[in-house]
């Protein structure tokens, strides 16, 4: 954008009190966070309470990653949110593909379908689903959970790519057809590598909807092997004793590959994320 | 198309099925709308709607509010604005339950950092028990949702202002129009669209929003805290009440289809009286 004449704006002190103050609420909670994670238990229950530990420890770390199950809970996480994704990215990747490109019977009774899906109250369909995956001997599997996670995450999905599909000239596969390329060639030569960024913010966008999930986690996986991290860290926060070092801790070690890959990706992400909503 | 007949069969049977569980008891016989006689009679099911209410309008109109403010201000030109807008999505992409966990902490009553703040900052006389008194619990719970999901407000109506077309900010600068006036006649009225749009999301995200009430209070104390979603929930994996709890969910869904689709139509209406 080139502005040609100087935008009026507000004066710098505000803007600057203004932005300290959005970072200051956004971040104080991990601040804290931080901070209790590395205190000793009688530095974290002091009245009042202190803002810097005296003496910072490990020792919470070292009960989260060795005297815990968090990393089984972690490594579940990785299996499912990464199977979930991928899964859901395959079949966005055909659905989409479909929207885009094909004219059929019924294409806006599917595509207003798939929005509802979207709507769908979690509430509403938790229990025919846990019915559903016990009958199919899913429950406490990761396939289970994988299903499960696709179902939430592809709506949205096929929503975004399909936007990044249609933004691909046309001429440029009727080139290809001409060319001699198959449908499917068009597919993998033409179309994915196009839309790249669009199937980056898919992909993260489904990563961390997964990586987040809690309520299908707690009813679906019942099972030490296969729970994910947060009802991991649930699990230390209800028990009678809160031991609040630790929580903090585990919260930490859940946080962190969420916001580095968050951080890394997040031009496209959010480049795809807004050009699915305002393109609608 | 493969992907469409996975997702009917996952979207559409749980639907069917519930249906078909709202009317029928544990011996799977059709048994009319017992269940949802039985599920509306108790005192606890309109104090569950009330509840979902306050939670859904509290969370939007502060969301809405300090999304719109976080972009204006995110939509001024200063030095360090990419990593403060980066920072600023980051109570987004947490997941829920650590943000449940952290603010639980944050809220303590004794030990709480919170409560050690307003108190010394003369705001309160002695510390407040703000997720055990009944008056405070829903309005943090509120605040907790608040803080989570305004920045997702903020980055959709920032896209918004920056497609704002350019020559509307150059015909108020030559009609000598402040900022102030810009921001009221400019950009309000031109991210409305977005906004309208935001806020629906923010209905359904706020109705399904479990995680943070459940980890925190399980709808308690006494059920101040406790949706419509989580007694659906709570009925059937805690009092293994599936058809009641299946009759709930029902009616709820209802409710939001009703509610989705007013707000659809009442938007539809609206940009065909403007063209």
């Amino acid at each position: 954008m080139t502005r040609k004449l100087k935008r009026t704006g507000l004066s710098a002190p505000l803007v600057y009190i203004g932005a300290f103050l959005l970072v200051a609420v956004c971040l104080f909670p991990f601040l804290w966070m931080g901070l209790s994670s590395i205190k000793q238990l009688n530095e974290l229950y002091t009245i009042p309470p202190r803002w810097f530990p005296e003496m910072p420890t490990l020792a919470n770390y070292q009960k989260v990653l060795f005297e815990s199950r968090i990393p089984r809970y972690f490594l579940n996480s990785i299996v499912i949110s990464v199977g979930s994704t991928g899964l859901a990215l395959i079949l966005a990747i055909f659905a989409a593909n479909g929207f885009a490109r094909f004219r059929f019977k019924g294409q806006a009774f599917w595509q207003t379908f798939i929005l509802v899906g979207q709507l769908l109250p979690t509430a509403a369909i938790i229990v025919p689903l846990f019915i559903t995956l016990k009958v199919l001997g899913l429950i406490n599997t990761y396939w289970g959970l994988i299903l499960v996670y696709m179902i939430i995450t592809l709506p949205l999905s096929v929503w975004m790519l399909t936007s990044y599909f249609k933004a691909i000239p046309i001429e440029l596969e009727e080139a290809a057809v001409i060319d001699g390329c198959s449908r499917v060639g068009i597919l993998f030569r033409i179309t994915l590598p196009l839309s790249l960024p669009g199937l980056v913010a898919v992909l993260v966008y489904a990563f961390i909807t997964t990586w987040n999930e809690f309520i299908f986690a707690l009813c679906f996986a019942t099972d030490s092997t296969v729970k994910t991290l947060p009802i991991g860290l649930a699990e230390f926060s209800t028990e009678f004793n809160t031991d609040w070092g630790s929580v903090m801790a585990a919260s930490m070690v859940m946080t962190i590959p969420i916001a580095l890959l968050f951080l890394v990706f997040q031009k496209l992400f959010i480049g795809g994320l807004t050009a699915g909503a305002t393109k609608g | 198309m493969p992907a469409l007949i996975v997702l009917m069969m996952l979207i559409a049977y749980p639907v069917t099925y519930t249906g078909i569980l709202s009317v029928t008891n544990q011996q799977e016989e059709f048994v009319g709308l017992q269940n949802f006689r039985d599920v509306l009679r108790p005192r606890v099911t309109t104090q569950a709607l009330w509840n979902t209410l306050w939670w859904v309008f509290g969370s939007i109109f502060f969301q809405v509010i300090f999304g719109v403010a976080a972009a204006i201000l995110l939509n001024q030109k200063f030095r360090g604005r990419a990593v403060v807008r980066s920072i600023a999505l980051i109570p987004w992409v947490v997941p829920g339950i650590v943000a449940a966990t952290t603010w639980a902490w944050m809220f303590h009553t004794e030990f709480g950092i919170i409560n050690y703040m307003l108190t010394g900052a003369g705001v309160l006389e002695e510390p407040i028990g703000w997720l055990i008194t009944g008056n405070t619990v829903l309005p943090a719970m509120i605040a907790i949702n608040v803080w989570k999901l305004f920045p997702f407000v903020a980055i959709m109506v920032l896209a918004g202002l920056q497609s704002i077309p350019q020559e509307l900010f150059e015909a108020a600068k030559v009609d000598g129009a402040s900022y102030w006036e810009e921001v009221r006649h400019i950009m309000l009225p031109q991210i409305r669209p977005v906004v309208t749009a935001v806020t629906l999301l923010l209905v359904i995200w706020a109705l399904n929003a479990i995680t943070i009430i459940y980890a925190i209070t399980s709808g308690g104390p006494a059920n101040k805290t406790l949706i419509t979603p989580i007694q659906i929930f709570r009925l059937a994996f805690e009092s293994s009440a599936f058809n009641q709890s299946a009759a709930l969910a029902v009616m709820f869904f209802g409710i939001v289809m009703l509610i989705v689709f007013i707000y659809i139509k009442s938007l539809a209406t609206e940009s065909s009286e403007k063209s």
